[in-house]
């Protein structure tokens, strides 16, 4: 019904998700491992524990977070793309598709849960999301406008 | 703009008019005669009262999708930022500019790290354990060289993004600097020697991808 213009078509989108992903892990990234960093260094050596911490750790967490958004976003096309619909069971489907990637070197029993709990986790999201979307719907909802009292004439 | 501000062409006729000309003609403009209206549903239910040509122009039911061209969906407006694909601003450079270089860094090291693995190979092994060897290397090597050319990348961008940002315009040099500075910023623990080892390579990276933009006409 009402496309979303704020997202680039599909094969691009692809782009755009990895790198948002993967800048939304390193700044992450960056604020906890900086944090982490800071605390866990003795006094004296503070700032520059962070900064080891960030330089090691940071680039690492904007590649687990960039290569789940990519994936993600790669089977969302593709299922976009065989289901020709668009509603939160896509993102559900992904989101067991992501799941089981990800995991699918520690064997079928760990790919299995795994794809099993990112579905689930997916399915809270959109649960969430559909939930959001009622409520702002009902807040927003359309009134009847005021009339105006008397028989004024409408002449501007 | 005319869907937005109406047309200019019909302005102030009505000014100079008479009382019963201006009336005559909201009457052509409502549909209706307006002194006889009491309530909404007469409107509704005249006939040809909803006709959505004879509606304000502000409405702009003729130009199709374009009353939906919000300001934040709207493109870049920095001048010389026309690029490969269409952007809507810094965010969007930054999220394509980042996801391309990391896939490409991912890509590359994978590779790398498969033939590598290939070579690794202990004839002996059975074959999981070979699978095993090739998919540690490309897994060390990928992700090692994808993230941080993603982090050069995102450091690249954000700072393009602000001399553009400073500027006003984007061209070449910017992207020059750009890179030196996020070279620069990479390598800023390593002592000032690494530092412009590191500045003098993104900057010729860079001026390498102006380049190849020039010489795709963008």
């Amino acid at each position: 019904m009402s496309a979303d213009h704020t997202r680039d078509p599909c094969p691009y989108v692809i782009l755009n998700d990895f790198g948002g992903a993967f800048a939304m892990g390193v700044i992450g990234g960056c604020v906890w491992h900086g944090i982490k960093g800071f605390r866990n260094s003795p006094y004296g050596e503070r700032f520059p524990g962070a900064l080891s911490a960030i330089k090691s750790r940071a680039p690492g967490i904007g590649g687990n977070f960039g290569v789940w958004g990519g994936l993600f976003s790669t089977y969302d096309c593709a299922v976009k793309a065989i289901r020709k619909r668009e509603d939160p069971l896509n993102a559900i489907i992904a989101g067991f598709f992501v799941g089981g990637s990800l995991a699918i070197r520690g064997g079928w029993r760990h790919t299995r849960n795994s794809a099993i709990t990112c579905a689930c986790l997916l399915g809270v999201f959109e649960g969430v999301g559909l939930m959001f979307q009622r409520y702002m719907a009902w807040q927003n909802k359309p009134m009847a406008p005021p009339l105006p009292d008397g028989q004024q004439p409408l002449a501007a | 703009m005319s869907w937005l501000f109406g047309y200019p062409a019909k302005k102030q006729e009505d000014s100079t008019s008479t009382a019963t000309t201006s009336t005559s003609q909201i009457d052509s403009q409502l549909g209706f005669d307006a002194s006889t209206i009491s309530d909404v549903s007469s409107i509704i239910s005249t006939p040809g009262g909803l006709d959505s040509s004879r509606l304000h122009p502000l409405a702009g039911l003729d130009k199709g999708i374009e009353y939906l061209d919000l300001e934040d969906e709207s493109l870049n407006a920095i001048e010389g930022s026309q690029s490969l694909l269409p952007s809507r601003g810094w965010s969007d450079d930054l999220c394509y500019g980042a996801g391309t270089v990391y896939l490409a860094g991912l890509t590359v090291g994978g590779a790398q790290g498969f033939l590598e693995g290939l070579g690794k190979i202990n004839r002996s092994d059975p074959g999981k354990l070979r699978l095993n060897t090739v998919l540690n290397a490309v897994t060390k090597r990928g992700p090692f060289l994808g993230n941080n050319a993603g982090v050069l990348a995102i450091l690249y961008n954000l700072s393009c993004s602000t001399i553009d940002g400073v500027r006003g315009k984007h061209d070449g040099f910017n992207s020059v600097a750009a890179g030196a500075l996020s070279g620069a910023f990479f390598k800023c623990t390593k002592g000032v020697k690494q530092m412009a080892y590191a500045s003098a390579i993104m900057a010729g990276v860079s001026g390498a991808w102006v380049g190849f933009k020039a010489s795709l006409g963008y």
